[in-house]
């Protein structure tokens, strides 16, 4: 009951407003034969319905019959006597041998009482749970499903289903389906025997390469290694996990030169840089010379020690044509000199004889250099096969030496913390064997250089 | 006349090379895949040696190919795939950006794919010359079944690798043809013998795992699709002249034993067959069925351990006494495929690598791990005593270096050398070398006493006038030993020769011999620095024995 209040109120009237109806509150000066003629109502309309007519005890029935199926699952005057009452008969021996025999019975005996009594007995079933059934979009889903039944009808089906009975069509009658190529890295791929003999080519070998079903041939030059080096370079023995002693310690020896190089660029490159500022320059000498000849206050215009006067350095005679004289005497000259060279070499030439020896250690000599040189090419040729060529604009780094020092070693194969990594030895190995060149990742570059500015908004604030 | 003027740069080495942007531009390919096509054809770069001539007058450091293998190139059909495929890509990305569902789906069914085979069988004529590369794709194979399938690299390419590589553990086991194991730091190094040809392979220890950055991974998964392609041919051939089942099936026999009630904790069942082929204890199908030998000599049991690093000891461990018709198991918590139980009678050596065991059978070996690799590398079964639990081991030494004359040998090498003509081995204990040492000494002591004894008897004698108790006793004939006359003849004659010479000769002759004998020189200077080391182990050991 929502408004007990208001409800209550007209009820008091109703009852009031009854033929017969003595109120409790009697007026004591014995009015009562003054009663109120009832109001006539007109109960037809909707408004008064509500007004004018009690239904109690109509709606108490109803809430009766309600709370008995809601509760206790149906009318109870319609239940069997059976169901609600049993005789007690007291303890008998029957009972106890029937429970035993259902006991003996084993999974199919009764099941329990007390669950048959907590089961839900209402007639009244659970409000369903809307939100539970509520489908978004179902009438769209509806409309679609609607549409694909109508284009199957009609033979239309979605691209599925066609290849799926493509499919059994072909495996019913035995035809393979045309098979997608394999990937070539699909870990089932299947290998057969490439270097078999197979059957000759037949046709004509010029048909062949033209129809294009003949390969080009490979040239042989391509067949040769870029590099004579192995291609597997084992470590040297003091790289053992177990190193023996002295291995071990001209492995770190020669680790130690590389390192001891670096360090020498290094402090090399430091020295270059290094300015120093005790040494000397013009400027300072030339002020220590100056200190205390010049007075603050007067300086006066420095004058360099010397002359002053303007003089002539180095002759700028006057050039006169050369007299006759003066050339005869230089072609006198001239001849005289010619001949004394010719002398000369006349006698030169009779004194080589004498000069043999010393000719010919001279004459050894360059020949040995000559082939010291010629070896020491050959040697640096034969030196640069195994060398990695410059291929690229980057030199080739050549990789750290793997190398565990004295307290590193590993007591047992259990402890090993391997050094190095083979993915970037393996790497590096391609790379001096000239296989790939060395590069480096490439950075990206910006075409256009970034503007920054501020928004309006910010530009404001200021 | 200005047309006929010979221009520089137009004739003579420069027409022979072509620099690399031009030579991708020829091929109308992205430099991506203009690298993917050089590397799978084997079209190297070239360093032309007259730079200047060939870059056109400057000396910048370009990369030139030479224009023949351009042009070669040009021929090859995966040009046209590379081409197809930058086309699929492209219309993938529209059909998504347009949101074209069904197209996608049916693009992606129809993707280009590609095969090396017709360029293996180009580069490789025949079967020898693939056997000859397999190294490096070996290498590559392996390096790659380590890696952890997280999606950077394709994992089809890892899974291929893995199956790969234990077809050809399983070969190698099924030939018998390792000949040189070596542990170093940065991997397992293995040696073997196929077909006549050594290959030698390195296999990175499973939990070493930094991946570099500067290492450019498009590349190495380029080469590895090509190795992979080779290695795959390679076992195929391999197996066939083994009259082997490819792909491997496991031995019908060995399989009812393999069948283990835990085989589900491991792996599904689709991995759990090629789990046990990895598991490499059971011997392969054959095509043509095998009488079976009596060879099993010994039989091994890695012992329990847990981490993942066990795992890929008892693999090699296997490889290795397979390889040389042992029989090995392990503990069945660890990985299936163990053929026989913990608690077998017949095992005869287990190994160990912890310090201790709890359990301990009377009629078994407990050794390290580094038995096995020594013994393979020593072609023979040596002594179990420097191997025990808990014993220093003596060092790994590597069987890759040949030591030639004169150069140092460590001790630990030449008492392999004594084992392998079959001498006694010497007694190794400390103990016992003292002992010995004391007793020579003691014995030496005792002979120089004895002569010494006997020429002051004899001087005594004579001083007293008594005769001599010597006597002449008739000869005995010393039967000549042949060999030593002439090599006695021989030096002989080089004596007189070498003082024959003359002062120059002679001179240089000396020169030579300090030279050859320097060698011989430092190997004792190094064999006595040895010996302090020892001999200062020695003296350290005695004193702390001497505490306790």
């Amino acid at each position: 009951m929502t408004n007990n209040k208001a409800t209550h109120e007209r009820h008091k009237r109703v009852a009031a407003a009854q033929p017969g109806f003595l109120p409790v509150k009697s007026s004591l000066d014995g009015n009562s034969s003054v009663i109120k003629p009832r109001k006539r109502v007109n109960k037809n309309k909707k408004k008064s319905w509500n007004k004018f007519s009690d239904i109690q005890d109509v709606e108490e029935f109803l809430d009766d019959v309600r709370l008995q199926e809601r509760a206790t699952g149906g009318l109870i005057s319609e239940k069997t006597d059976d169901s609600l009452f049993f005789v007690d008969t007291g303890e008998t021996d029957e009972k106890d041998t029937q429970a035993q025999t259902t006991v003996k019975k084993g999974k199919h005996s009764k099941p329990l009482r007390i669950d048959l009594i907590l089961q839900p007995d209402s007639h009244i079933p659970a409000p369903k749970n809307i939100l539970a059934f509520q489908q978004p979009n179902a009438k769209k889903q509806r409309r679609i499903s609607e549409n694909a039944a109508k284009l199957a009808a009609k033979g239309v089906l979605p691209r599925r289903e066609k290849l799926l009975q493509l499919r059994r069509a072909a495996a019913a009658s035995g035809v393979s389906v045309k098979e997608h190529p394999v990937a070539n890295n699909n870990p089932d791929r299947a290998f057969y025997d490439l270097w078999s003999a197979g059957t000759p080519e037949t046709a004509d070998p010029y048909y062949l390469e033209q129809t294009k079903k003949k390969l080009v041939k490979r040239p042989d030059r391509l067949n040769e290694k870029p590099s004579v080096l192995p291609a597997i370079e084992v470590i040297a023995p003091g790289g053992s996990y177990n190193p023996d002693f002295f291995s071990h310690q001209d492995l770190l020896r020669e680790a130690h030169e590389v390192e001891v190089k670096k360090q020498k660029a290094e402090e090399k490159l430091a020295r270059q840089l290094a300015v120093n500022e005790d040494k000397a320059t013009e400027e300072s000498t030339f002020k220590e010379q100056v200190e205390g000849l010049i007075e603050e206050e007067e300086i006066e215009p420095k004058e360099p020690e010397g002359d002053t006067e303007d003089t002539v350095i180095g002759p700028t005679a006057t050039q006169e044509k050369k007299t006759e004289k003066q050339r005869k005497k230089e072609k006198a000259k001239r001849i005289k000199d010619l001949q004394r060279k010719a002398e000369r070499q006349v006698i030169d030439k009779q004194q080589q004889l004498f000069q043999l020896r010393s000719i010919h250690t001279s004459l050894k000599k360059q020949e040995q250099r000559t082939k010291m040189r010629q070896a020491q090419r050959k040697a640096q040729q034969e030196a640069q096969k195994s060398m990695p060529r410059r291929l690229s604009r980057l030199k080739f780094q050549t990789p750290d030496l793997d190398v565990q020092l004295s307290d590193e070693l590993a007591s047992s194969l259990r402890s090993l913390k391997p050094e190095g990594s083979i993915l970037k030895d393996r790497f590096k190995s391609l790379q001096k064997r000239n296989i790939i060149e060395p590069r480096e990742r490439a950075r990206f570059k910006r075409k256009y250089k970034l503007k920054y500015s501020e928004k309006r908004a910010f530009r404001e604030i200021e | 006349m200005g047309g006929l003027q010979k221009k520089k740069y137009e004739s003579g080495s420069v027409t022979n090379y072509v620099s690399r942007n031009k030579a991708r531009k020829k091929l109308s390919l992205s430099l991506a895949d203009f690298r993917r096509l050089c590397i799978l054809k084997g079209i190297y770069p070239h360093e032309p040696k007259h730079k200047k001539k060939v870059n056109k007058g400057s000396t910048a450091p370009r990369t030139f190919y030479l224009l023949k293998d351009i042009r070669f190139l040009l021929h090859e059909p995966i040009v046209g795939k590379f081409r197809e495929y930058k086309i699929f890509v492209r219309k993938l990305r529209k059909a998504y950006g347009k949101a074209e569902w069904s197209g996608v789906q049916r693009m992606k069914e129809n993707k280009p794919a590609y095969k090396l085979d017709h360029i293996i069988k180009e580069r490789y004529p025949t079967f020898i010359d693939a056997v000859r590369d397999v190294d490096d794709a070996l290498s590559m194979s392996f390096l790659f079944s380590t890696f952890a399938r997280t999606g950077k690299c394709h994992v089809q390419t890892i899974q291929l690798c893995r199956r790969l590589s234990v077809e050809w553990m399983n070969y190698i086991i099924a030939s018998r043809s390792l000949r040189k194991v070596f542990l170093s730091i940065k991997g397992i190094y293995y040696q073997a013998e196929v077909l006549g040809q050594t290959i030698t392979w390195i296999i990175p220890y499973q939990f070493a795992h930094d991946h570099p950055t500067d290492v450019d991974y498009r590349v190495m998964a380029t080469f590895t699709e090509l190795y992979t392609t080779l290695l795959g041919f390679v076992n195929f051939r391999l197996y066939q002249t083994l009259n082997l089942v490819y792909p491997p099936k496991l031995d019908g026999q060995g399989e009812f034993s393999l069948k283990s009630e835990c085989e589900e904790d491991y792996a599904l069942e689709s991995e759990s067959y090629s789990e046990k082929l990895s598991a490499l204890s059971a011997s392969l199908a054959r095509t043509v069925p095998l009488v079976e030998d009596e060879e099993a000599e010994l039989d091994l049991f890695p012992a329990e351990g847990v981490s993942d690093r066990q795992l890929s000891y008892i693999r090699m461990c296997c490889t290795l006494c397979r390889c040389f018709g042992g029989q090995v198991s392990w503990d069945k918590s660890l990985c299936i495929g163990s053929t026989y139980d913990e608690t077998d009678e017949t095992i005869t050596h287990h190994i160990v690598d912890r310090p201790t065991i709890d359990k301990q059978y009377i009629n078994r070996y407990y050794i390290q791990p580094q038995w096995v690799y020594d013994c393979v590398n020593g072609k023979i079964l040596l002594p179990v005593e420097e191997y025990f639990l808990g014993v220093t081991l003596p060092p790994h030494l590597s069987p890759f270096v040949e030591e030639s004359e004169g150069d140092y040998v460590p001790p630990e090498k030449l008492k392999l050398q004594a084992l392998q003509r079959g001498e006694k081995p010497q007694a190794e204990d400390d103990d016992e070398e003292e002992e010995e040492d004391d007793d020579d000494d003691d014995e030496d002591d005792q002979s120089e006493d004895e002569d010494e004894a006997n020429l002051a008897e004899m001087e005594e004698k004579r001083a007293q006038g008594k005769s001599l108790s010597v006597k002449v006793t008739p000869g005995k004939v010393k039967p000549e030993n042949r060999m030593r006359a002439e090599q006695e003849e021989k030096a002989e004659e080089k004596r007189l020769a070498i003082m024959m010479m003359k002062k120059k000769e002679k001179y240089l002759y000396d020169k030579i011999m300090f030279g050859k004998k320097r060698h011989v020189r430092e190997a004792n200077k190094l064999a006595a620095k040895r010996k302090a080391h020892d001999d200062s182990n020695k003296a350290d050991k005695k004193k702390k024995k001497k505490k306790c």
